[in-house]
């Protein structure tokens, strides 16, 4: 979708710039004023806030006091903000294996122009407006080992696979649970995007595909699939990102248990600050989540050559 | 858009990847990683500064309590632990607003749903939005506050109005003094955890009530052999119903001077011999399958309201919890939440008499005594110290000590711990309040809680250090994790 | 895109011609249909159960006697507070961003100064920063700003975190608007307000109700905010008094079922209104 959007605003671009010079009408920087002061207000100027926080000892009672690097040094020894990496490294893999199928295939299905199309994507895209929270509730009701879908599916439920109905009580479900419902929720998100990319894919594609008789199996490899290459990018960025910072459905489904094993980054940042109350530690966790997230998405800007492949789209 | 936290980073890449290529073109020509590159560090600077306003800013905030006239006007606010208990804390407020006091200043009651009550009084004790009077379990839970100057001495409100000290028994009051000072005024009742039991599974099945350890683990494999699932329940989930089976092991075993010291900073006493033989109990227990299958109890939350109707339907025959259970199964499935009376299918349980209740069996052996109790002692109201309207705080703790609250209390199954309930007692519940009032009024040794008793910052290791044993049965894991702790505060 | 899009159908007169139905992806929507729509049918069931039958029967099970009772109980347990709350917060934050966002996307793109592009670029780096790094410092802020426990606590972080996605999304469709017309303006001897007003503003209708979706959603399911910068009843959002409702000992799942439900409504009212918007949006074409 992009790369198409691209060459036609390219174009527009080019003659706009060619074409340019008129300085009447331009607004000044002091436009910009009042979004970027409010916006730094309360996203930036945190940033340096934290980082101080984190040289700092502070219960929510007394005032912060200085320890230095202290609560540095403290998280870097503690087996469960170590561990809790690899936990979160462990939820994004998951989910970005499981709703990338889940969204290619019904996003490349609703680009269609089938008739029905509209009202299934519309009921699909329920969950989409739902909060985090309310999605959390109703699966925690719904998993409730003896009241809930284990006992009333106890053919489905019953076996190893699923712990036999205990969810919440062997890593591995539990972490099944987590991916499961970030699956349900946000699938239909990434489909949405995936259905924009597959509409971009020009149809003369497809003609000259059928016309060397290419299936439709061949079609969507060779075709559909490539084409969607910096649609899929995309979607797994979000996916990283928005996986790194899992945090409602942990707090109302698992609450890091059993043991620490579903004790996510962002998760154990809230369990640090707002229930052990040791802010300090909580404000090391948070700095070391922010330059995560940058370093993840700059890596993969890199990594994905965005503009490489704008270049190769140019042919089409 | 997606909703909640997850989100927001989602949406804005997807449109980074979509936007940038427009963006990029028009206004720099750079490559897409350098633009970012660039915005680091422009960002590092802006992080740089935010960090400095910071600083200088902290230097003039101090941990000062909010001042008296900061406070909002012509009102009290009242702060409750969230549950199905609150309809007399309601009717407390109705009745003090009904007085000519509460005419001026009007009392406002706000809750705080249980698992978090005790964070959030926390967060906001140091704020404006602080509670005039709030909730508390005394001891180790209002320690922080009193160091920090934010409690209110309740001595000069005895001075004039004596009956607000004498009206309650004396070792209820002492459970929220510190040093020569009284911060807390009763204000529920008095919560032992007791062993419930759905009674006519076990005589259906032909098991009798525990008294002995023993006779607990015979208890547990008949029950299974009959093809009970879970012969125990038990909200893994929430963690701390957990801790209630070692807060009782380790008193029947290890008899309470072992905690006693422990909150006294003794680290040792966690590796004792005594302490090990308590986890050896506990793991035996496990074991034997008492709580279902191995960790079944992790997908099991008590605050979810999920144990109480596995003892209602016969999924699980005991429950070891505290005595505000009876409560919360006399609630379970009525039409609304704090209905009374309640009408649903935990209350037609209560009223067949199906429901029974044992102290906790007694350790042949052990240095505890056999009536030693573990539990809540009390519920307290404290009072901030600046509260803007002392005598209208006054005028609303009276209440807590007037035959009428009782009454109300003892009417949702609270035992309240004024010196004249006894003779309030009567009704339905008769039964079960005199039951609990004896075994209150015979303990030997009441130990308070010890996710209460040792300070907020230790709850959440405690926590999980139970539930860890639970399902690892660690010993030395366990040991060290309570090691860790730093009762002092 | 719509160009070159129009240009494909051109060609091929109407795409169901020449695009067979993809049966195979048909298929796996439709299971995954089934599976997104179990649970809405739980909800929605169970909202119309009483508790005991909810408990007893599964959540599956066909319901045998329905009740509205559990909506007429979430109205009196508090919940149209708790959803003035949250219509207050959503309709400020969107005030906010309404009000700040367009002057900055303007001069994005229509001013080449160095401070504007800096100020382009701290946006850029905005939308990598999770709210879970900030929350501890901005509690601090609120905090010592005193507005800890009040809709404003709530409303400013939101809007601020609405901000970098809007300046893109509104930048876009900015974008859009050809030199042509900017050059028109410009001969006509508008100032830059007049051509703010004149012309960027009509013409980037769209992506401004896509701006207006998007913060309206953020601020609606907000969760993190409320939680931590908030606490007594009285400002309770919805998503908070659901997370309480369910964390109160004695839980009521048919009540909950019914507030999800009712959470929902508005929005998905707002959803069918402006799905097209929506949709255009998370595309990343920016509306038109």
């Amino acid at each position: 979708m992009a790369t198409t959007t691209l060459m036609v605003r390219r174009r527009l671009l080019t003659r706009s710039r060619s074409s340019g010079g008129v300085k009447i009408g331009r607004p000044s920087f002091l436009w910009s004023l009042p979004a970027i002061t409010f916006f730094a207000l309360f996203a930036i100027v945190p940033l340096g806030v934290v980082a101080w926080l984190s040289l700092t000892s502070w219960d929510g009672i007394a005032s912060p006091h200085w320890v230095g690097t202290a609560n540095w040094s403290a998280m870097f020894s503690d087996p469960v903000f170590l561990k809790s990496f690899r936990i979160t490294a462990l939820l994004v893999g998951l989910g970005i294996v499981t709703q990338t199928p889940l969204s290619l295939l019904p996003g490349v299905w609703a680009a269609g122009y089938q008739r029905n199309r509209a009202i299934l994507s519309a009921i699909y895209f329920i969950p989409l407006l739902m909060s985090a929270a309310a999605i959390s509730i109703v699966w925690l009701s719904l998993l409730n080992p003896y009241f809930g879908l284990p006992r009333e599916l106890h053919g489905v439920f019953g076996g190893g696979l699923f712990n036999g109905g205990f969810l919440f009580s062997s890593p591995a479900t539990a972490i099944g649970v987590l991916t499961f419902v970030g699956m349900w929720q946000w699938s239909p998100f990434h489909t949405l995007i995936y259905q924009g990319g597959a509409r971009a894919i020009p149809e003369v594609l497809y003609q000259a595909a059928a016309i060397d008789g290419a299936g439709r199996f061949r079609q969507f490899f060779h075709i559909t699939l490539p084409q969607l290459r910096n649609t899929m990018i995309t979607s797994i960025v979000l996916m990283l990102v928005g996986g790194l910072t899992t945090f409602d459905s942990i707090l109302i489904l698992t609450q890091g248990q059993p043991g620490t094993s579903t004790e996510a980054t962002s998760y154990y940042m809230y369990v640090k600050a707002f229930q052990s109350f040791q802010f300090g530690e909580a404000s090391v966790i948070a700095v070391v989540l922010a330059v995560f997230t940058t370093l993840v998405s700059l890596i993969v800007v890199r990594l994905s050559g965005w503009d490489k492949m704008r270049s190769t789209q140019e042919g089409i | 858009m997606p909703s909640g936290v997850a989100s927001p980073p989602r949406i804005r890449l997807s449109t980074i990847v979509s936007k940038t290529f427009g963006e990029e073109e028009s206004l720099t020509m750079m490559s897409s990683h350098r633009w970012l590159r660039r915005g680091a560090v422009t960002g590092a600077v802006a992080v740089a500064a935010g960090a400095a306003l910071a600083v200088g800013g902290a230097g003039a905030s101090g941990a000062k309590a909010t001042a008296s006239s900061s406070r909002p006007a012509n009102q009290i606010q009242i702060l409750a632990y969230g549950d199905a208990q609150n309809t007399v804390e309601k009717w407390a407020v109705q009745q003090y607003n009904n007085t000519a006091e509460g005419h001026k200043v009007k009392a406002i009651l706000n809750t705080i749903p249980g698992a978090n009550y005790q964070s959030k009084l926390q967060t906001i004790m140091s704020t404006s939005a602080a509670p005039d009077v709030f909730f508390n379990w005394g001891g180790g839970s209002i320690v922080q506050f009193q160091k920090a100057g934010l409690l209110m001495p309740l001595n000069s409100f005895f001075k004039q109005d004596p009956a607000l000290k004498s009206s309650f028994l004396p070792s209820i009051m002492n459970a929220a003094k510190i040093g020569s000072n009284y911060y807390g005024i009763p204000m529920r009742g008095t919560q032992p955890v007791v062993l419930f039991y759905n009674k006519a599974l076990l005589s259906q099945d032909g098991v009798p009530v525990p008294a002995t350890w023993s006779q607990l683990l015979s208890d547990v494999s008949a029950l299974k052999s009959k093809g009970v699932q879970v012969p125990i329940a038990l909200g893994g989930g929430d963690q701390w119903p957990t801790l209630m089976w070692f807060e009782y092991l380790y008193d029947r075993i290890a008899g309470p001077n072992l905690v006693t010291n422990a909150l006294n900073g003794s680290k040792s006493v966690w590796g004792t011999a005594d302490s090990k033989k308590a986890l050896g109990y506990i793991a035996q227990l496990i074991k034997a399958g008492a709580f279902g299958p191995d960790k079944s109890w992790d997908s099991v939350k008590f605050t979810a309201g999920q144990t109480a109707p596995m003892l209602i339907n016969g999924i699980a025959a005991f429950e070891l919890m505290g005595s505000w259970d009876y409560s919360t199964i006399s609630s379970q499935g009525s039409t609304a939440t704090g209905t009374a009376p309640p009408n649903g299918p935990g209350a037609a349980f209560v009223k067949a008499g199906k429901l029974g209740w044992a102290a906790f069996p007694s350790v042949p052996g052990g240095k505890g005594n056999n009536s030693d109790l573990a539990g809540n002692t009390e519920n307290y109201y404290s009072v901030l110290a600046t509260t803007r309207y002392p005598q209208a705080v006054a005028d609303f703790l009276k209440i807590m000590y007037s035959p009428a609250f009782a009454k109300q209390e003892l009417a949702i199954g609270n035992l309240t711990t004024t010196t004249n309930t006894p003779s309030l007692i009567s009704g339905a519940d008769a039964t079960w309040l005199k039951w609990q009032y004896n075994l209150v009024n015979h303990a030997a040794h009441f130990q308070l809680s010890w996710d209460q008793a040792y300070p907020q910052t230790d709850t959440n290791a405690i926590h999980t250090a139970v539930a860890n044993y639970f399902d690892s049965l660690s010993v030395s894991q366990f040991v060290s994790a309570m090691e860790g702790l730093k009762p002092a505060g | 895109m719509s160009a070159l899009r129009a240009t494909a159908l051109r060609i091929a007169p109407r795409p169901t011609t020449t695009r067979r139905p993809n049966y195979v992806a048909g298929l796996f929507a439709l299971i995954w249909l089934a599976i997104v729509l179990a649970p809405v049918y739980v909800l929605v069931k169970g909202s119309l159960q009483n508790q005991e039958e909810y408990t007893t029967s599964g959540p599956l099970s066909l319901p045998s006697h329905l009740t509205t009772e559990n909506y007429h109980l979430v109205f009196q347990d508090g919940f149209l507070k708790f959803f003035l709350n949250t219509a207050i917060i959503t309709v400020s934050v969107v005030a906010i961003v309404v009000l700040l966002v367009p002057p900055v996307a303007f001069a994005i793109v229509r001013n080449r100064s160095r401070t504007v592009t800096i100020v382009f670029r701290i946006l850029l780096l905005g939308l990598a920063v999770p709210i879970q790094a900030v929350i501890v410092p901005i509690f601090y802020l609120i905090l010592k700003a005193g507005f800890y426990d009040t809709l404003p606590a709530v409303i400013l972080p939101t809007a601020a975190f609405s901000i970098p996605l809007s300046t893109i999304v509104l930048t876009g469709s900015m974008r859009d608007i050809t030199s042509d017309m900017y050059e028109a303006m410009a001969l006509d001897g508008a100032s830059s307000w007049r051509t703010f007003r004149n012309l960027v503003l009509p013409l980037s209708r769209g992506g401004l109700a896509t701006v207006i979706i998007f913060s309206a959603l953020q601020a609606w399911n907000g969760f993190l905010f409320p939680l931590i910068l908030t606490q007594s009843s009285g400002v309770r959002v919805f998503t908070l008094g659901l997370f309480d409702f369910n964390t109160a000992n004695s839980v009521d799942a048919p009540a909950i079922c019914a507030a999800v439900v009712l959470s929902i409504i508005p929005i998905l009212l707002v959803y069918l209104f402006a799905r097209r918007a929506l949709i255009r949006g998370l595309m990343g074409v920016g509306g038109k």
